[in-house]
């Protein structure tokens, strides 16, 4: 695997003294349904952002229209400081779109598959070879070259459709769920390029349900409810913000029937379930003291629970997204509007 | 670094999408099976060709082979050439790439075409065999040849054009009626011509006349299907194209051009009669195009007619996207071809091809009427409705005009819709004609008015993005009046 792909792709022109992605007061709907309602946020160059939210909450609509694919209802999105809407051809050309389901083609190979696509980008002769090679190299498909394009693992088609994504070196990526159904080797691996890619400056855009993984590998997150940014900061930020005082998390593991252990946490005082595990389950209890949590296992043992561990465990993302979206439920949760830097002049002029 | 094997079996020259195509396509096993086929079936009949007493019989053959090959099963490979990219979301990632949405649908169309060739040329020895074996017409037999090669590639464009639409349903409607249609005609004829003993089986799949034609048919021919591919791929590269797109000035500029010469052609040959009733069948295809268009509200489109001036603005009501402007330039066409039709027939027949473009103006208003507001496409209500209004008519036509004809009497009832008035008007007695005739034309007034109410309030609906695109071109002096 390259440990680089921008080398011998054509650059493409791209304003640098704006944000590289600007989204203003964005509005989209279908028929009745807000897909997405007044969605405003800016990415800098070289950012890498998760973009988090249920399914339905309005991450593709967005992505799409971000990728020139779907028009705005209302709202502005510049893209390397082109409008999507003006001047789409410009916008594609920054542009690297990697959607969450695609198909690839029948009877064409691996290398027929990005010959096509580099052609379709204006690449030309030897240049064309060159990039295919680089991108092949890059996502590590070289060995597969002559495996039919339809005939490969999701991991592999993932990186085949990154490959294509990346063959005119585009500065600003967009990656709806790009993770979604791999096995933790595909994720890891996709995780590395994506890393490689980061490093070379490119601006990302990230969708993912994993959410641990885009905390590592983002340098903000984009929090989406029912069509509206609720959130934008990193990874720690969102931790803390949902955080309620006076709780700790316990995870608990017994021998036999986890079913045991939920069955008494539902009847016990100041304790949560948070989520049921393969031996056990993870408990919110409402107290920070030694004495308090001491007690609670006291109190386990003595109702005849087989305990086998014990332990404080920290608040991981997937926590704080959930206590996010039951806050927002219930109109407590303070929201941390996104930071946008308004587009200069140039922009009138597109 | 391990190097990928080179690739090279195409020329840069080739368009991208037609390299892309013929890769996917000549490794189908369709192609494979139907070239092997194809080439069995002519090798028997070529050796059958021998003797003079079975020569018909086997040019019948020779003939019905080629014309299902070339007419039939090649044009419907294309008929989910789009659909199954809008369905494997493969269209979006094309839609990225430096391909048009006119290079996208003409790459399908034009693979598909080259391997008709393919298999047209692959059939030229056979012609040449049976020549020298049989002593047939070989310069009007490779003409036929071409000629269903030709018919086949229009077709062709039509099924890609229909593979724009999701819904498998319609496009199996639009595609297998007319060929069921054809197939019942075919096996009543094969019937019939059996009962009478006098034509051998074959016969019925020739045709296509052997003697080719003169070469002004040719060149009318081929000019004939060079706008009618064109017509097709451009309505599908509408349905696909981004919002932003102007590719309906292109569009409707062509055919506006092609009309104008149509009738042009009649004025200078003296055959203003004939092309008058092309004209008019023309007419009817360009109403549907334009009138199905989505009302654009991207300020951009808008921008590009402003910047020219005063032309940009008078060619913005003509040419730019969406079925408003299309409602004048139908108008427009309308009004040109009833002209010149009452100038080269009769004020009679104009009369008519204003009451069958308000056919037309129905069908649009009743998708404006009751399609939902999230239909994106006004297509497939269109042809929806089409084939709806058509059902009824032949539907009335076959239960209420028989009986009133039987009985000499007018139906003055076909007054009412515009489709079935033609029909009506045939059958009226003579000295009812010319008031038949005003009635049907004042009732059918009825539709363009309708459209026209719905147009203005679509237009309101734009007016945001048409001062938008005033503002990007001249500030924010002007445009109120937009």
């Amino acid at each position: 695997m390259s440990s680089s792909v921008s080398n011998s792709a054509p650059a493409h022109e791209m304003d640098r003294s704006q944000p590289a992605v600007v989204v203003e007061d964005l509005h989209r709907t279908f028929g009745a349904l807000k897909a997405v309602d007044g969605v405003s946020f800016s990415i800098d160059h070289g950012r890498v952002v998760g973009f988090v939210g249920a399914n339905g909450a309005g991450k593709t609509t967005t992505m799409r229209i971000m990728a020139t694919l779907d028009s705005p209802g209302s709202g502005k999105v510049s893209m390397g400081g082109h409008n999507v809407v003006h001047h789409p051809a410009k916008v594609r050309r920054l542009l690297g779109w990697m959607p969450d389901s695609f198909g690839t083609y029948e009877h064409m190979t691996v290398l027929e598959y990005l010959d096509f696509y580099a052609r379709a980008l204006g690449f030309k002769g030897a240049d064309r070879l060159r990039r295919i090679q680089e991108v092949m190299d890059f996502t590590d498909l070289t060995p597969l070259a002559d495996r039919m394009s339809n005939k490969m693992s999701k991991g592999q088609t993932q990186r085949l459709c990154l490959g294509r994504a990346l063959l005119h070196d585009p500065q600003i990526l967009i990656l709806d769920e790009p993770a979604a159904g791999l096995d933790p080797k595909a994720r890891v691996e996709l995780k590395n390029l994506i890393r490689i890619l980061a490093q070379e400056g490119k601006t990302i855009l990230i969708s993912s349900h994993i959410l641990s993984e885009l905390g590592e590998m983002c340098d903000s997150l984009l929090f989406i409810d029912k069509g509206r940014i609720v959130h934008h900061g990193d990874a720690e930020s969102m931790v803390r913000g949902t955080e309620t005082a006076g709780e700790t998390l316990v995870n608990v593991q017994i021998a036999g029937e986890p079913a045991k252990l939920i069955e008494w946490a539902l009847t016990a005082p100041l304790i949560k379930i948070v989520e049921e595990t393969k031996r056990g389950a993870r408990l919110r209890i409402q107290a920070v003291d030694e004495d308090t949590l001491a007690g609670v296992l006291r109190r386990m043992i003595q109702d005849g629970l087989p305990v086998l561990d014990y332990h404080r465990e920290e608040r991981r993302l997937e926590d704080a997204f959930i206590d996010m979206l039951g806050q927002i439920d219930k109109n407590t949760f303070k929201a941390q509007p996104p930071e946008i830097r308004p587009q200069k002049n140039a922009e009138a002029a597109n | 670094m391990n190097a990928a094997p080179a690739i090279m079996d195409f020329p840069d020259r080739l368009s991208p999408m037609v390299v892309k195509e013929l890769r996917q396509g000549l490794r189908t096993r369709l192609f494979g099976g139907v070239l092997l086929t194809l080439h069995m079936m002519l090798v028997l009949l070529t050796l059958m060709s021998g003797g003079a007493e079975n020569a018909a019989v086997v040019s019948g053959w020779f003939d019905g082979i080629a014309t299902l090959v070339l007419c039939i099963i090649m044009p419907l490979r294309g008929f989910s050439a789009v659909a199954d990219e809008l369905k494997s979301g493969t269209l979006d990632m094309l839609a990225l790439t430096r391909l048009s949405a006119g290079r996208i649908i003409f790459g399908k169309w034009a693979a598909i075409a080259s391997q008709s060739l393919l298999l047209m040329l692959s059939i030229m020895p056979y012609v040449v065999a049976r020549f020298v074996f049989g002593g047939l017409d070989l310069f009007g037999e490779i003409t036929a040849l071409f000629y269903k090669w030709l018919i086949g590639v229009v077709i062709a464009a039509v099924i890609v054009a229909l593979s724009t639409q999701r819904q498998f349903w319609l496009r199996a409607v639009v595609v297998f009626l007319p060929l069921m249609m054809g197939g019942c005609g075919a096996a009543s004829f094969i019937m019939v011509s059996r009962m009478g003993g006098g034509m051998p089986p074959g016969t019925v799949f020739t045709v296509f006349t052997k003697s080719g034609g003169g070469s002004s048919t040719l060149l009318m021919g081929v000019g004939m299907a060079a706008w009618a591919i064109f017509f097709f791929l451009s309505l599908a590269a509408t349905r696909i194209a981004p919002a932003a797109s102007l590719l309906s000035v292109i569009k409707r500029s062509v055919n506006l051009v092609m009309l104008l010469s149509l009738l042009l052609l009649g004025w200078l040959t003296g055959s203003g009669a004939d092309m008058s009733m092309m004209a008019a069948g023309v007419l009817s295809l360009l109403m549907m195009d334009a009138l199905t268009e989505r009302v654009n509200d991207v300020p951009s489109v808008y921008a590009a007619f402003y910047q020219r001036g005063w032309p940009g603005r008078v060619a913005l009501w003509l040419l730019a996207p969406g079925w408003v402007t299309g409602l004048v330039y139908t108008a427009l066409l309308v009004a040109l071809v009833t002209v010149y039709v009452g100038w080269t027939r009769s004020v009679e027949e104009a009369k008519l091809v204003a009451v069958r473009a308000a056919g037309t103006w129905m069908i649009a208003a009743l998708v404006q009427l009751f399609s939902t507001r999230k239909s994106r496409d006004l297509l497939p209500p269109f042809i929806i409705f089409w084939l709806f209004v058509n059902v009824v008519v032949a539907t009335l036509g076959s239960l209420l005009l028989m009986p009133l004809a039987m009985r000499s009497n007018s139906a003055w009832f076909t007054c009412a819709l515009p489709q079935l008035l033609p029909a009506g008007y045939a059958m009226a007695q003579p000295g009812d004609k010319a008031a038949f005739l005003d009635l049907g034309m004042l009732t059918a007034c009825i539709w363009p008015a309708v459209l026209l109410i719905a147009a203005v309030f679509a237009w309101r609906h734009a007016r945001g993005a048409r001062q938008e695109g005033w503002r990007m071109i001249h500030g924010d002096q002007g445009g109120a009046a937009l």
